[in-house]
């Protein structure tokens, strides 16, 4: 994210696209991910929901990091989350990240991801497909 | 900018910096509303920022005091890298930063005062919009619009301590006597190079002025004291 004292995600306009769930063809894939529905569709997040909200409050803290100490703090530590996430396995389906988690300071807590973190989807029926997710090909 | 979401508490509020010679006196009454439910009536709307940089908050009690925390974490960083207390108009910059990039979601004016080695004493606003103004005396809050003439028509440069609290003083409960969410107490905090010095003036020690008086019908009205000793009504003349 760009540098910014944002406290809390902007709330932006909400939209929906069939850009995540479509075929090669541009229109929905039912084959793969079952009927069309909205919750497929909705490109937007809650701007309170979790993720974008610690999103935000992490690119606060960094930001006045940088303005305090210089480039380099902020630089240092998104390198090291890198390097730490950097993982060459295969998508197996439990992935804990022991380093990340020391590194994002929840290596202390139980939260409500670690509790019902269980797979989204069953196990991988394509793999190399998650494969190009993941390395965004 | 938001208005208040419906059921947030609201800091609906009177605020004040003055500046004098030494330092600088800052005052706010003591009133937290939920729409008509004062929720707290003896809040403490002096935040400190730094040893002698404190922030008065107005507004959303939320929005207020995420911005005053964000600030100080900020200022105890930079007081480790430079070493030495942050200057007031350091503090007032960040405060301002982070007012006016969160401008479309904060609903928060702040005054930030205080004493530094470089400028002495200052006064900064920072009004609903996120922008930053140095002035030698400021209010803020629901309650400044109706002590603005008062403080305009009082205010002398080259006030002492004394004389910069009395007017802090006598404009806050002003302010509180007008506003209906202004109220409670008076708390002020004076903040010299030697110290902060902490002032609690309750609610009934406040300065009074013209309460107002019920003038509708006083003609016909017979005053108390005539009313024990009628002489129009002779004695009754009784055998014994």
């Amino acid at each position: 994210m760009d540098p910014s004292l944002r406290i809390v995600p902007a709330s932006v306009p909400k939209t929906a696209s069939v850009a995540e769930t479509s075929n090669s063809l541009g229109l929905h894939d039912t084959l793969q991910y079952g009927p069309r529905t909205i919750a497929t569709e909705m490109k937007t997040e809650g701007s309170l929901k979790d993720r974008l909200y610690n999103e935000t409050q992490d690119n606060l803290k960094l930001t006045m990091m940088r303005n305090t100490y210089g480039l380099h703090a902020p630089m240092r530590l998104l390198m090291e989350r890198r390097i730490v996430s950097a993982n060459p396995h295969m998508t197996l389906l439990p992935q804990t990240n022991l380093q990340l988690d020391i590194l994002m300071g929840r290596d202390e807590s139980v939260e409500a991801a670690d509790v019902f973190a269980g797979p989204l989807s069953g196990p991988p029926l394509d793999i190399r497909q998650d494969m190009e997710k993941k390395h965004r090909i | 900018m938001h208005r208040l979401k419906q059921g947030e508490v609201n800091l609906g509020t009177s605020i004040m910096a003055v500046q004098f010679d030494g330092g600088v006196v800052i005052g706010a009454d003591s009133r937290t509303t939920t729409g008509s439910y004062i929720a707290n009536r003896v809040t403490d709307k002096l935040t400190y920022l730094h040893d002698r940089i404190y922030c008065c908050r107005s507004g959303s009690a939320a929005d207020t005091q995420a911005i005053a925390d964000f600030g100080h974490y900020y200022l105890q960083m930079q007081t480790q890298v430079m070493g030495s207390a942050p200057s007031v108009l350091t503090a007032a910059a960040i405060m301002e930063k982070m007012c006016y990039q969160n401008k479309d979601q904060l609903s928060a004016g702040i005054i930030v005062a205080g004493w530094d080695k470089k400028a002495g004493p200052s006064v900064y606003n920072i009004p609903l919009g996120g922008g930053l103004f140095r002035q030698p005396w400021a209010i803020g809050g629901s309650g400044s619009t109706y002590v603005y003439g008062y403080c305009d028509a009082t205010y002398q440069e080259g006030w002492g301590k004394d004389e910069t609290v009395k007017f802090v003083k006598n404009t806050l409960a002003l302010a509180m006597s007008r506003d209906g969410s202004s109220g409670g107490c008076i708390r002020m905090c004076v903040i010299t190079e030697d110290g902060v010095e902490r002032k609690f003036i309750p609610g009934d020690e406040l300065p009074r002025f013209w309460e107002g008086k019920e003038v509708l019908g006083e003609a016909t009205r017979k005053p108390l004291a005539a009313l024990s000793t009628v002489s129009d009504v002779a004695p009754m003349a009784v055998e014994v």
